[in-house]
């Protein structure tokens, strides 16, 4: 029987449901879009990780190659491509920029294809003529130093030929953050350049194809056990590209959580259509329980005619979304260094077309509740007592139980459960405190002192009246004003980010590859150059941490911020007395200027407090292959943006003196023609040598964050589109009665002006209200999103908020003035005529 | 209330000179009114009554400037209401008409005070709530005072509006089938009310009904037929004082 009224009703059409459709197909579109396009890129990232990877397991060194006997093994469980990279300078007479040099052996690259332009092989590429080794370049180095094919340039103590550009390098999405453009050269070409110096800043590569591929886990346990203080960093196909996975990750957590807003602020537009709705069925449900219907045929009834309706909205909303992957990946698919898979992924849509079924209900259960417990002659005077009918306790439980589901189901499948837990009840208290905010506005506005404006007085009642739409628009407003304090705040800080520059006495240029011997020459070419301030120097080598007072690294549950600590080598250097700037010993003693002692480490504070490190703590260090252990005498707090020469350890004297090493060194030109005479001086003089400008990595990670702002502002659209479609739905709701009243008090005198005054004066009152708390939310949720997801720092800009509401409240105002004029526009006579 | 309008004035309050009514419809235009002459003098009570759709409702509409004749020259208290716009008609209607209708049009989400308060409101007059309360109390609702439409009775509901179209002393009140929706126990109340008060202030009347009984106390019926005037006589009834 309910299956049957549900049918005739929904002859009638969809007209009265656009809001509610569009809400949901906004909140599953999104969440199906971004869910489909993070699968497309693990996809992408998974069928081609042999590709990224360069082999089956990937073995990195830093400073140092592999023994024989270690090469042996790896030969004897696989087929071997090794690689060196390391940053120099490719100069001319007239130019120099820094180049990312990678040696390459005669199998290079064991899968995905190297293609050059011309297409001529890498034996061919790299064969000497007129006594120049040949080299592949990426085509922007060319520009760079005005250069052709069959050009040359130096690098380091030898001239190279470019012989073609690079046109793919299969495996270049697993490297780090380059700043320089790719070099390819042969052996013979490296060991001419004379780059490769004792403690010189090289990472070794060892990529491996094994037989059977699925075994990569059991090869590294092998060869770890085999050689169990290599110091070496070992990764397999499963994590390919971890920088670019954390990367996808992260961006795919941020966007999901605006995917999740927009279906939050979607579900408060299906919640206000369902209750528009059941009103406008209102003679319907009295005239069936007139005539016998029970409360349990009604609920079933409408909630039929809501499944189906949600059904198509949701499917809509799905299919949407899963075409993200194909209209995305021409527009991005350049940019990225992973291709993504372009397809339809089931997962991803099952789960936003669930999510769209439990917001749908979520956000109807009680409505349709109250609709059934109502008595039927209480429906004829639905205005006054509108829907106040009890919903049993039955159905609150149900309710609870869907909302816990929903919520459940948000955290249990995000990829951070902890952020998803955070935003869940986030959302659930940004809700509560906004009905809370509307009942104290319906509250204050019943119980204000009597004013002499008319206009303020009908505002005022209008905002505590039965059937009043306070509580509706003030949810509405707040929700999507929320979200765009939030949004524009975080957009906010990135340019802040962007436009901020460096600090003024930052370093203008790194310099790297120092050696021991060239130290003194070095300062002194420095220091003659006039306007080259703040020279520092110190030594440096890689090595990464084993344990952390007695717990091995894999064991120690590292806060995603400081995880980096853990991960892989890191930069360690050695001195005497404390760092001048960029650093401040803030707990435990430095050690004496000449201390002999055991060995004594200096700690960065803010990852001993995430770690878990004191002082008197012992951390063992694997540097060069040799492990030893250091205590903790200090900890320091280092200003990273201070742009300073900085570590994370920093060793006593007499552990590393010895060691093989290189100095890294920083110096400041104001004027950038001193600061390109200063790297021109040093370049002369020191081949191997590589100076990177401050300004120009800064640019690069300028760009980056300048993209970032731009996405976070397009995906912000998203659910600024879903805010205003629900405040529309929430003024349209209660435009027939606006109609109705507006002719009546135009019949009893009222102007336009006066209708129009009384609205403008109401939202404005609403708007003000809301927006104040919106603005705290909205700030507070930025401030998370900012420092938590994005690691980075946070302002408060008051100008960013109060523009964004100003704005918020103009826009509202002026699309409810438009329904108002509308109103305002309609003839009375048609309206007043006995029915 | 106190006071009653002088109708020492010889102007018509209401002058209908040639007034024509077409309206479209998918069917094609449809005239409502063919050309109405019609004079009323102050203080007169009128009856206008007619089978359905003859234009009764389309005539009160024009004279309360609700509806725009197709042409014709329509004059109500000596203000021709030609050429008004929307803001200038509201005005006039709050300063010089009061109107009734069968469906009530009360708001129903202002108390049955607050509802009589409007015209009041809307013309700027501080002590409007006073003001209400006192009208309320005139047509017997002083314990409705903070009712809304949806808990009063049919009845309540039109004394509620009798009490609103009477708020600001009108020149003229329009009443289109007041008790069209009311049992005639009721009805009878609510007309009884309407020539009272009307007597009281010198409200001239203008009033659309079927009940022959209501017709005839009034000084005078006009019967609309198809558009037109078809008669325009006086009774011999006797008037509400």
């Amino acid at each position: 029987m309910a299956w049957r009224i549900a049918r005739r009703e929904l002859r009638g059409g969809v007209r009265g449901f656009r809001v509610f459709l569009l809400c949901l197909i906004t909140g599953v579109a999104a969440i199906a879009a971004i869910g489909s396009l993070s699968s497309s890129f693990t996809e992408g990232m998974r069928a081609d990780a042999r590709k990224i990877l360069g082999g089956d397991v990937d073995i990195r060194l830093s400073h140092r190659p592999a023994t024989d006997d270690q090469l042996a093994w790896m030969q004897a469980n696989g087929t071997v491509s090794a690689t060196a990279n390391m940053r120099s300078f490719a100069r001319t007479d007239s130019a120099h920029a820094l180049a990312e040099v990678k040696e390459v052996d005669e199998l290079y690259p064991l899968f995905g294809e190297l293609r050059l332009a011309p297409d001529i092989g890498l034996a061919t590429a790299f064969a000497k003529q007129d006594g120049r080794w040949g080299a592949a370049v990426e085509g922007a180095l060319l520009i760079k130093l005005g250069l052709e094919v069959g050009d040359s340039f130096r690098l380091g103590e030898t001239t190279v030929r470019i012989a073609a550009t690079i046109e793919n390098e299969p495996d270049r999405a697993a490297g780090a953050f380059t700043i320089g453009h790719r070099v390819l050269v042969g052996f013979e070409a490296l060991q001419a350049s004379g780059l490769v110096q004792p403690g010189s800043l090289v990472r070794y590569h060892y990529r491996i194809g094994i037989a059977d591929s699925s075994a990569v886990v059991v090869w590294q346990e092998a060869i770890n056990a085999e050689f169990p203080k290599a110091g070496w960093r070992t990764r397999d196909t499963r994590n390919a590209a971890p920088g670019i996975r954390r990367a996808i990750d992260r961006i795919t957590i941020f966007m999901t959580v605006v995917g999740l807003t927009a279906l939050l602020v979607g579900g408060v537009g299906v919640g206000n259509a369902v209750r528009a709705f059941l009103r406008s069925r209102m003679a319907t449900i009295a005239t069936l329980k007139c005539l016998g219907a029970s409360g349990s045929l009604i609920f079933t009834t409408y909630l039929l005619q809501l499944l189906v309706l949600a059904g198509i909205g949701i499917t809509a909303g799905a299919v949407i979304g899963g075409f993200a992957p194909m209209v995305a990946g021409p527009i991005v698919g350049d940019s990225l260094p992973v291709d993504i898979r372009i397809g339809i992924y089931p997962e991803p849509l099952l789960l936003s077309v669930l999510f769209g079924f439990l917001v749908t209900l979520v956000f109807s259960i009680l409505p349709l509740a109250r609709a059934r417990a109502v008595p039927a002659a209480n429906l004829f005077r639905e205005l006054v007592a509108p829907l106040r009918g009890a919903a049993a306790w039955r159905d609150i439980a149900v309710f609870i139980v869907l909302a816990l589901l929903l919520g459940g189901i948000v955290v249990v499948t995000a990829d951070d459960q902890r952020l998803a837990a955070y935003f869940v009840v986030g959302a659930v208290a940004t809700l509560a405190v906004f009905r809370i905010a509307a009942a104290g506005i319906t509250f204050l506005a019943r119980h204000a002192p009597r004013v002499r404006s008319t206009h303020l007085r009908f505002a005022l009642g209008n905002l505590h009246r039965p059937g009043s739409p306070t509580g509706i628009v003030a949810t509405s407003l707040g929700l999507g004003l929320t979200v765009l304090i939030a949004v524009s705040l975080i957009e906010g800080n990135i340019s802040r980010q962007v436009d901020q520059g460096l600090p003024k006495d930052a370093p203008g240029t790194f310099f790297i590859d120092i050696q021991p011997d060239q130290a003194e020459a070095f300062d002194r070419i420095v220091t003659s150059i006039p306007g080259v301030r703040n020279l520092r120097r110190v030594p440096m080598l890689r090595g990464r941490i084993i344990e952390i007072a007695g717990t091995p690294v894999g064991e120690i549950e590292a806060p995603p911020e400081y995880a980096w600590v853990l991960r892989g080598d890191r930069g360690l250097t050695w001195a005497r007395n404390p760092p001048e700037r960029g650093s401040t010993v803030v707990e435990g003693k430095w050690w004496p200027v000449d201390y002999k002692g055991p060995p004594l480490l200096s700690f960065d504070a803010g990852a001993a407090r995430a770690l878990g490190v004191s002082v008197g703590d012992a951390i063992k260090l694997n540097v060069l292959g040799r492990e030893f252990e250091a205590k903790v005498a200090n900890l320091r707090r280092i200003e990273w943006n201070s742009f300073a020469i900085n570590f994370v350890i920093i060793l006593a004297p007499g552990v590393l003196d010895g060691a093989p090493q290189a100095h890294i060194a920083t110096a400041r030109a104001d004027d950038p023609a001193i600061e390109v005479a200063l790297e021109r001086a040093i370049a002369d003089q020191f081949s191997n040598i590589s100076a990177i400008r401050v300004r120009e990595v800064l640019g690069r990670l300028q760009e980056l964050i300048a993209h970032l702002a731009t996405a976070v502002n397009v995906v912000g659209m998203v659910v600024i589109f879903a805010g205003v479609l629900v405040l529309a739905g929430a003024i349209a709701a209660s435009h027939k009665q606006r109609v109705y009243d507006a002719v009546v008090l135009k019949v009893f005198g009222a102007t336009r002006r006066d209708v129009l005054a009384v609205f403008c004066i109401e939202f404005a009152l609403l708007g003000l209200a809301i927006s104040m708390i919106a603005t705290v939310i909205g700030t507070a949720a930025s401030w998370a999103i900012v420092t938590k997801l994005m690691r980075a720092e946070w302002t408060f800009l008051p100008m960013s908020a109060v523009s964004t509401i100003a704005l918020c409240l103009f826009a509202t105002v002026f699309i409810g003035a438009l329904g108002t004029w509308s109103a305002m526009s309609q003839k009375a006579a048609p309206l007043l005529r006995n029915k | 209330m106190s006071g009653m309008n002088s109708s020492a004035s010889i102007n018509p309050i209401i002058t209908l000179s040639d007034v024509r009514l077409t309206l479209n419809s998918d069917a094609g235009p449809v005239n409502i009114l063919r050309g109405i002459d019609l004079t009323i003098m102050p203080g007169e009570k009128v009856s206008v009554v007619g089978p359905s759709g003859a234009g009764k409702t389309s005539l009160l509409m024009i004279v309360a400037g609700l509806e725009q004749p197709t042409s014709g020259v329509v004059r109500v208290a000596d203000v021709t209401l030609d050429g008004l716009g929307e803001d200038a008609l509201a005005l006039f209607r709050r300063d010089h008409v009061g109107i009734v209708f069968q469906d009530f049009h009360l708001i129903p989400t202002m108390t049955a005070m607050e509802n009589v308060a409007v015209p009041l409101e809307l013309a700027g007059q501080q002590d409007a709530i006073e003001l209400a309360e006192s009208r309320l109390e005139a047509v017997g609702l002083d314990h409705r005072l903070t009712h809304y439409p949806g808990q009063l009775s049919g009845g309540e509901q039109q004394r509620v509006a009798l009490a609103r179209a009477f708020a600001m002393n009108p020149t003229l009140l329009l009443a289109d089938e007041p008790t069209g929706n009311l049992d005639s126990d009721t009805g009878e109340r609510v007309i009884e009310l309407m020539f009272q008060l009307s007597a009281e202030i010198g409200t001239t009347l203008l009033l659309i009904t079927h009940e022959g009984a209501i017709a005839k106390r009034c000084d005078r019926t006009i019967r609309i037929d198809d558009g037109l005037i078809a008669s325009n006589g006086i009774n011999g009834g006797l008037n509400a004082c």
